[in-house]
């Protein structure tokens, strides 16, 4: 025998291979083995990235040159920046006003589609279209419909002899603001709509019998009967349209870049702009963090929530 | 607790998978798997692949020397026997991606818009010796390379000029507002008075000019900075510091502009980028713009026996009260210094450089692109089509991003965050010349502190 291989005696082999065996056979040890790759994942692509942003943003670190701690500066400075309280207040319109109008028109769409009609699963995946194709092809498209010269929008309003000149849809403030709003809400109705729709789906028929044979109206059967039994998929859906469409990127990037004069900045482009374009790394990185504390709290308020369903 | 022997089948063991694998030896045997494929895997699996050469230039707007760009690239890598991946980038991505490549790696060869070689500075292979070369191939190098190509008097890459803007024009809409000498653009020599007022008339006739002011790297920079400059404001002083961009003679100019943007502009132009213009003039929508020749380019391909070509023509930047001036500085093609490559990317470049090649590119773009090397003045490019003549011109009236302080990351910074177009943008939008360029001069001032 090998002299390096006189260590390996059966008797040897044997004991090491119970041990791990009896490792595996631990439900404690093996749950942990089980969750390393899901946390190593984590660990690189979350915990990491998160850790090193942070500390980026306590730097003035330009890309491809190495920074100097700076502690704060860079979140104070952003204080008096006139730029970054625009972009602060278009992310809370952006955020805050979309999610309503989504809850309400995903709350029809579900209703609409929870009767018995003809064709109702072709329907119902034509429906979820807005979801389901990538951002950046559905931005592209409106991109195209909203063009300052070639709208189709415009040209139909100009035929129909109802305007005069193109709609500057995505430069002029306020239509501009409308017009990614409208994106956003045309995108995110279906994610509300068959979440209700699910919800609905779960409403026992019974109920809704005995309340009809009690003298409820179809009123008062939607407010008392069916309204509790979806409250908490409209709770949890909101908070998770306010978390994504604060942290939202390729659709204003696609449509306006920030654009005109920065009235559509939200803090993902803003932090894209200053960090990658401009490469204040550092500043960027700050710009983001901010949305965190905001972010945090809708997450909270969210994981809150579940629990307390649960 | 009862001990278990080597052979007795556990709660967990006595589950086996179809092929008769216990759930113990499917987690060994995956464990094993991943530990050969970490640790000796994937080294075999990069060394088995031959070098790859990542090249990343902007699009170019005139489709064929974009093709023939590509295949050159692809070529070189046929004789060098290596792979090359050649990316052709929207405008404003190309910084970004640049950005991300300095800190993640993943690119070898960039083309560098002016003052980017300023910008990325400490990260790109010193190529002053390639870059000499070829000026002393060519008779060497153009005024404004020397002004905009060099940093700290070393060439961080080969320069190869410019795609140069000008003002292009639909002749028979000049000559309609009553502009005289309108069919020879090389003679038109007006104050932004004169073009505003030509503007004037032409909206009158349903044909208004067209500027982009969105956030775009082009035509808005194009435009926006040598406006400024003809009013006699400065982005900085040649301190460095001083910002002298709300000044009374650019409140006055602005004020015109805002004016003649109601009067005389397609007012949509604020979200425009620099695809927009281009789009507007060939579909007949406007019929004056700020644009490189790749419109006039554009209308020799146009299926209409040669109309819009022979109705289109160029003229110089109008003047305002401190002179004309243009947008002017060098492109690079630089190799960053975190290439795998630098070797390979080098011999790229002082292939592509090589006259045969770099002329096959220049030529096609028929003076789209200025040439970077004095021999090319005289080249006949230059005088197959007098229309073109005009983009040789421009170069004289050129100054860098951050004139006249220095082209350093402070004026990368200012131009990354679009702060002097948005300026215009804001002009425009409320009306309100002082306002804006209060805006316009805080935020300078807090780029320049």
């Amino acid at each position: 025998m090998h002299p390096s291989l006189q260590s390996f005696s059966p008797q040897r082999m044997s004991s090491s291979s119970i041990r791990f065996d009896n490792f595996l056979d631990r439900e404690s040890s093996l749950g942990v083995l089980l969750m390393l790759p899901g946390l190593s994942i984590l660990a690189v692509f979350l915990a990491y990235p998160f850790a090193l942003g942070i500390w980026l943003s306590l730097t003035d670190t330009r890309i491809g040159m190495p920074g100097e701690y700076i502690g704060l500066w860079n979140y104070i400075d952003l204080l008096e920046d006139d730029i970054f309280h625009q972009t602060a207040w278009n992310t809370m319109i952006y955020a805050l006003v979309t999610v309503p109008f989504k809850a309400i028109l995903g709350l029809g769409l579900a209703l609409v589609l929870n009767n018995h009609i003809r064709f109702s699963n072709p329907i119902r995946a034509f429906v979820m279209l807005p979801w389901i194709v990538p951002t950046a092809l559905s931005s592209l498209g409106w991109f195209m419909i909203f063009d300052p010269v070639f709208s189709p929008i415009s040209w139909l309003l100009i035929q129909m002899g109802l305007i005069e000149s193109n709609i500057n849809f995505l430069g002029d403030q306020v239509i501009a603001v409308t017009a990614i709003c409208w994106v956003n809400i045309w995108r995110g109705i279906p994610f509300f709509g068959i979440s209700i729709l699910a919800g609905l789906q779960a409403v026992p028929h019974e109920l809704h019998e005995q309340a009809a044979i009690d003298g409820a109206n179809k009123y008062h059967r939607f407010m008392n009967v069916t309204f509790p039994h979806i409250k908490g998929i409209i709770m949890i859906t909101s908070l998770l349209s306010i978390i994504w469409t604060f942290a939202d990127f390729q659709l204003i990037y696609i449509l306006t870049k920030g654009g005109p004069a920065n009235q559509t900045h939200i803090f993902g482009t803003y932090a894209y702009q200053v960090g990658m374009s401009a490469t204040e790394i550092g500043m960027g990185a700050a710009i983001t963090l901010y949305m965190f504390p905001i972010l945090a709290f809708f997450s909270i308020l969210l994981l809150r929530y579940m629990r307390k369903s649960a | 607790m009862e001990k278990l022997n080597d052979n007795q089948p556990t709660s967990i063991s006595e589950e086996t998978s179809e092929k008769g694998m216990t759930r113990r030896q499917v987690i060994k045997t995956g464990a094993t798997a991943g530990a050969i494929a970490l640790v000796g895997g994937f080294p075999y699996i990069s060394s088995a692949q031959n070098k790859t050469l990542t090249i990343v230039r902007g699009t170019h707007f005139i489709p064929e020397a974009q093709e023939i760009a590509k295949q050159q690239a692809e070529e070189f890598g046929k004789q060098a026997g290596v792979k090359v991946n050649a990316d052709f980038l929207n405008w404003p991505d190309l910084q970004p991606k640049i950005g991300a490549a300095l800190q993640a790696g993943g690119l070898d060869v960039v083309e560098l818009w002016p003052i980017q070689n300023h910008l990325y500075a400490n990260n790109l292979v010193d190529m002053t010796d390639e870059a000499e070369e070829v000026a002393a191939r060519g008779g060497g190098y153009e005024e404004y390379i020397l002004n905009s190509g060099h940093v700290g008097g070393r060439y961080l890459g080969i320069p190869h000029g410019t795609s140069a803007g000008t003002i292009a024009y639909r002749i028979s809409a000049f000559k309609q507002a009553g502009v005289r000498n309108a069919d020879n653009g090389a003679l038109l020599d007006m104050t932004w008075d004169d073009y505003f007022a030509i503007a004037k008339e032409t909206k009158k006739m349903g044909m208004p000019f067209g500027q982009a002011l969105g956030h775009s790297s082009g035509d808005p920079i194009g435009f926006c900075y040598p406006y400024m400059w003809s009013s006699g404001a400065l982005e900085v002083a040649d301190d460095g510091k001083t910002v002298l961009f709300d000044t009374p003679t650019f409140e006055y100019a602005m004020n015109k502009f805002i004016q003649a943007w109601k009067d005389g502009y397609d007012e949509t132009g604020t979200s425009w980028d620099d695809s927009s213009n281009n789009r507007a003039f060939l579909s007949g929508k406007i019929c004056s713009t700020f644009n490189g020749s790749s419109i006039y380019y554009a209308t020799k391909k146009k299926d209409d026996g040669g109309a819009m070509q022979a109705d289109t023509h160029h003229m110089l930047m109008p003047k305002g009260t401190a002179g004309r001036y243009y947008e002017v500085g060098t492109n690079t093609m630089a190799i960053l210094k975190n290439s795998q490559n630098i070797d390979v990317a080098k011999e790229y470049l002082k292939w592509w450089f090589q006259p045969e090649n770099h002329y096959k590119w220049w030529s096609v773009q028929e003076g789209y692109q200025l040439h970077h090397v004095k021999n090319l003045s005289n080249d006949p490019t230059w005088n197959k089509d007098p229309k073109m003549s005009i983009f040789k011109e421009v170069p004289k009236f050129g100054r860098l991003r951050g004139f006249s302080g220095d082209p350093n990351e402070k004026a990368g910074l200012a131009a990354s965050k679009y702060i002097i177009v948005d300026t215009f943008a804001k002009a425009v939008q409320s009306g309100d010349a002082k306002d804006a360029l209060k805006w316009g001069q805080r935020q300078l001032e807090r780029v320049y502190r």
